[in-house]
């Protein structure tokens, strides 16, 4: 008995022990999660801010809809629940269904079925209460869009937030099925977009049924953003860009006599004096509109569908364009800069040049006689600048291998600019190192691996392998405006408070600065002036009728010859000339000549900003 | 034995084989610690289920109006077998033995009722009965009757014989499957032996022979997946909590929420919000840690400690063997039910579906918990006869 007895002494020792140990020494840890145990905490998304243009104009907004919402225990109860609304609805009982039994709304709360229902709907549901027991109505708030796709790819658009991006935001409060931007301002500035959502905390038992609510978070919307865009700005360049393109394809190109195809095309404007965004367009475009309830799979795989030319796509980022002629700015500025030409220097251009038994020829092989770099520039002479990357070359040793280059690299090519929007391409500024690189990547598709004077001639007039972005092009002749200072564009220039109070100042970013003395500066920018201004300059056609006595315009025409396809039709200009305050870059695939095609869309694009009233946008005739 | 004397100041009447009646001598000591044990498992079985039942159509006071019941009647049942001399129990041990197998054969019969996957009821009416808990004080009664038939005299082939008899019902047990009763009756075979007069290298041999049994067991995989789950799920507590581990998570929470003074009656929110599984039943003990805290904890154990001291002192006092014996095997029985029952709530021991005796709700463990006492009582209020 006594072993018995020591047995049953230690056993009630280990139960006490055990006993303080819970109640006393571990208590306050494990009784936290006693508390958290029976309760639920219930996320409702916050309005999103609003979008608003430099002058304050709404660009995006919300508006309240109408939902229906069903709570889950009575569609189990009433199976032929479903049946009846969906006539009312409008939704089929298999979607109703699907609603019903979607894991991103909260099990302790009504689930919504059918948003934007119109109010005639809830009122004879409402009305009809005892036959529809558990149906519901309430108010949400959706993206709004009150000026239809204007901006659009600037915009961008919201969408439920996927699996990638809950993991990578895993330390905000976000949760399956709350609504994120999916590119554009939208997701460049989520979080000062999204605000807080309201949080209720609520009491439930093992079983989840909601006991009582113990409290409730208000939801704090979220902040205005405020975009140096200018609304009127950017609906007028995307027309005029929409016209140019349909104007080009009722053209003919005349050597081949086919009409243009012109799917494509962007327009870029940038305040030269901080790198704000004026206006950015891109064709084809896409209505945000369609994102706001989740967009329907046939809708998706048509803006994805390559006949249509993803038109979600911001070209004006994602493009990346051989510049043609507009590149000659850089071709120029490494020649002054380096001195392997002086301003006052000419060539004579018989039209071509033969190098290694090679034809280089000018647009049209048109001769334009002796010349210097201002009537170069103004006539597009290709003869002049092939001359120029023939004597870099072959000057290698004093300039070094890849001068031109690193011109376009000072001024921000072949990387991003670094604006704040998503998605942005790199371009290509190729050498003979990175043709080397290439080569041994992939022997059999870049058979090359030499560089040779041909190529920096090609470089020379903005051909070859070298491709920008419009964001970038126009990114550098706005450095060439502001006297040599690259800034990052921006997009957005404040974020305010749902009360019009600045939160915060989008500041400038300064990537780096180029020298540009006057003697560099003065006789590149005559040559653009003339380019517009001269009877004989490529985009004077363009230009008639031009107030450039109150609103001078510099600009460069560029035609790139594209393998496989049409040329692409290029135009940059600056102005006002004097103290400019737009860059404005245009790109139009398969459009023909820039001087036909894109210096019309940059005219009227100018007009605007000149405050004169647009003309319709003509194509003319030139060459490059 | 000690004659008794008398205290206080009532005179002296009568014969000693009056001062010896065996109404003198109930233990109202135990009597007073089963009663105040009954009384707080009413209230805590009250506020495992009022919330839950409320809402249903049985109403929240269903649980403990039942149990209210089964208390009265256990009290009943007791007093009646308080009365009858348990001198008179040796000579029905066979046929308490032949009645608790045919029971148990008829359970496992299509007669038995199954219920949460084991067979082990009767349905009688709006009641289940519950053999195995009877059967329990059945075998305690038999081994006990054979031990002092043979006067603790126990070779190797008496051993057997006593192994035989109770692997009987034990095999019947388990396969209904009670894991939990058949272990606590090896927990009273174990006790009896010991005090029985086994000899020491015996009961070496047959713990080690258990251990290899328990071992193969497991191995062999005659155990269902999640008899190993709840036997394993105390050793690696921070498992997976959605299926075993959850039981024990939940009631480990509850204890500590309850801290040093409890959060009082009807203020648990895992006793409230029905988080603790079974807390009516197997895992009352959560209840009144939660509500009582630790000091209420500490006192259930005290009214059990003197239960148990009670049981061990009438086992001590008994004027025969049998009666000792009998004494030892309830006392084993209810240690071992009170060990496991709250060791596995606080993640010392498995989860075995035993119920804690006098606290959890349930008609036949509370009738068959109070033959027991009454049993205890018999071998004290005879004490002197």
């Amino acid at each position: 008995m006594g072993i018995l007895g020591v047995i049953v002494i230690s056993l009630f020792a280990a139960m006490l022990t055990r006993l303080w140990y819970l109640q006393v020494l571990a208590a306050p840890t494990l009784s936290v999660e006693a508390q958290n145990n029976g309760v639920r905490l219930i996320a409702t998304e916050a309005p999103r801010g609003r979008i608003l243009d430099r002058t304050g104009k709404v660009i995006v907004d919300n508006r309240v809809v109408n939902a229906v919402t069903l709570s889950r225990d009575d569609a189990k109860r009433q199976p032929e629940l479903l049946a009846r609304l969906s006539p009312l609805l409008g939704a089929s009982v298999e979607d109703l269904t699907k609603r019903v039994n979607d894991d991103r709304f909260s099990p302790f709360k009504p689930v919504p079925l059918v948003e934007d229902v119109p109010k005639e709907t809830l009122i004879y549901l409402k009305e009809h209460q005892a036959e529809f027991p558990g149906v519901d109505g309430v108010q949400l708030t959706q993206r709004n869009y009150p000026n239809g796709t204007v901006a659009a790819h600037l915009l961008g658009y919201v969408g439920q937030i996927n699996d990638t991006e809950l993991e990578a935001r895993e330390d905000d409060d976000y949760k399956a099925g709350d609504t994120i931007g999916k590119s554009g301002v939208e997701q460049a500035y989520e979080d000062d977009l999204r605000g807080r959502p309201s949080v209720e905390k609520l009491e439930v038992d093992s079983k989840g049924n909601v006991l009582r609510t113990l409290g409730v978070q208000p939801a704090v919307q979220g902040n205005d953003l405020q975009l140096g865009i200018d609304l009127e700005v950017q609906a007028l360049a995307e027309e005029s860009l929409q016209q140019g393109l349909e104007t080009a394809r009722r053209s003919a190109d005349r050597l081949t006599g086919e009409r243009f195809a012109a799917p494509a095309g962007s327009v870029v404007v940038l305040d030269p004096n901080n790198g704000s965004v004026v206006a950015m367009a891109s064709y084809p475009t896409f209505d945000p509109k369609d994102f706001v309830d989740g967009i329907s799979q046939a809708k998706f795989a048509q803006l994805q569908d390559p006949a249509g030319f993803f038109p979600l796509n911001n070209r004006a980022l994602q493009g990346l364009y051989a510049p043609g002629s507009t590149f000659k700015l850089v071709s120029a500025l490494a020649a002054l800069q380096e001195g392997l030409i002086q301003p006052r220097d000419t060539v004579v251009d018989t039209g071509s040049i033969t190098v290694g038994g090679q034809i280089f020829r000018n647009a049209k092989s048109k001769p334009n006689g002796r010349i210097d770099l201002t009537r170069a520039m103004t006539v597009s002479s290709d003869v002049f600048f092939y001359e120029i990357g023939k004597n870099f070359w072959e000057a290698r040793g004093r300039f070094g291998p890849a001068a031109i280059q690193e011109a376009a690299r000072s001024l921000g090519m072949g990387e991003p600019t670094g604006i704040e929007l998503p998605f942005e391409g790199e371009g290509r500024v190729p050498d003979p190192e990175s043709r080397k690189k290439t080569h041994d990547a992939n022997p059999t598709a870049f058979p090359t691996r030499d560089w040779f004077t041909g190529d920096n001639m090609n470089l020379a007039v903005g051909q070859g392998d070298l491709v920008v972005s419009p964001v970038q092009l126009a990114n550098a002749y706005a450095a060439f405006a502001n006297g040599g200072t690259v800034y990052a564009p921006r997009v957005a220039s404040a974020v305010l408070d749902p009360s019009g109070q600045v939160v915060r100042k989008i500041d400038t970013q300064t990537q780096r600065t180029v020298d540009l003395p006057p003697s560099v500066r003065a006789p590149l920018l005559a040559g653009f002036e003339g380019a517009v201004a001269d009877p004989d300059g490529t985009a004077f056609a363009a230009f008639q009728g031009f107030p450039l006595e109150e609103f001078s315009v510099a600009g460069k025409t560029g035609t790139a010859e594209v393998a496989g396809k049409q040329d692409s039709a290029l135009f940059s200009a600056i102005a006002p000339v004097e103290a400019p305050r737009f860059s404005v870059t245009v790109v139009m695939e398969q459009s023909g000549f820039g001087a036909s095609a894109a210096a019309p869309v940059a005219r009227r694009v100018l007009e605007k900003l000149a405050g004169v009233e647009p003309t319709p946008v003509n194509r003319v005739g030139g060459s490059d | 034995m000690v004659a008794p004397t008398l205290r206080g100041s009532r005179p002296v009447r009568g014969t000693t084989r009056e001062l010896a009646a065996p109404w003198r001598h109930v233990d109202f000591v135990l009597v007073g610690a089963v009663l105040l044990i009954s009384c707080l498992s009413l209230l805590m079985i009250y506020s495992a289920t009022r919330n839950q039942q409320a809402a249903t159509e049985l109403g929240g006071t269903y649980y403990l109006k039942r149990q209210a019941a089964y208390l009265a009647i256990g009290l009943v049942v007791m007093a009646v077998v308080a009365l009858v001399d348990y001198r008179s129990l040796p000579a029905l041990a066979p046929f308490l033995y032949a009645a608790t197998i045919i029971v148990l054969l008829l359970v496992v019969s299509p007669l038995g009722a199954t219920k949460r996957g084991s067979q082990a009821w009767f349905q009688l009416g709006n009641f289940q009965l519950e053999p195995s808990e009877f059967a329990k004080g059945a075998m305690i009664v038999v081994l006990s009757a054979y031990i002092a038939q043979h006067r603790s005299d126990l070779d190797g082939r008496r051993l057997a014989t006593l192994l035989g008899l109770i692997a009987v019902p034990l095999l019947l047990i388990y396969r209904q499957p009670d894991l939990g009763t058949a272990m606590v009756f090896i927990g009273i075979l174990l006790a009896l032996l010991l005090v029985g007069g086994a000899k020491p290298r015996h009961l070496a041999a047959l713990l080690l022979l258990g251990v290899l049994a328990a071992g193969t067991v497991i191995q062999l995989g005659v155990l269902k997946e999640y008899q190993v789950d709840r036997l394993s799920a105390f050793l690696d507590p921070a498992g997976d909590s959605q299926r075993t581990t959850y039981n024990l998570r939940q009631s480990q929470i509850a204890i500590a929420a309850g801290g040093v003074v409890g959060r009082g009656v009807f203020e648990g929110s895992q006793t409230n919000l029905s988080f603790v599984p079974e807390q009516h039943t197997d895992f009352i003990f959560t209840a009144v840690a939660e509500e009582l805290g630790f000091i209420g904890a500490v006192t259930l154990m005290g009214l059990f400690a003197i239960v148990v001291w009670r049981t061990w002192r009438s086992a001590v006092l008994s004027r025969d063997r049998f009666g000792t014996l009998v004494c030892v095997g309830i006392l084993a029985m209810f240690v071992f039910q009170v060990f496991e029952n709250v060791g596995m709530t606080m993640g010392i021991t498995p989860i075995a579906g035993i119920p804690l005796p006098l606290m959890s709700y349930g008609g036949s463990s509370t009738v068959a918990t109070f033959i027991a006492v009454g049993l205890v009582l018999n071998v004290h209020m005879r004490r002197f006869t």
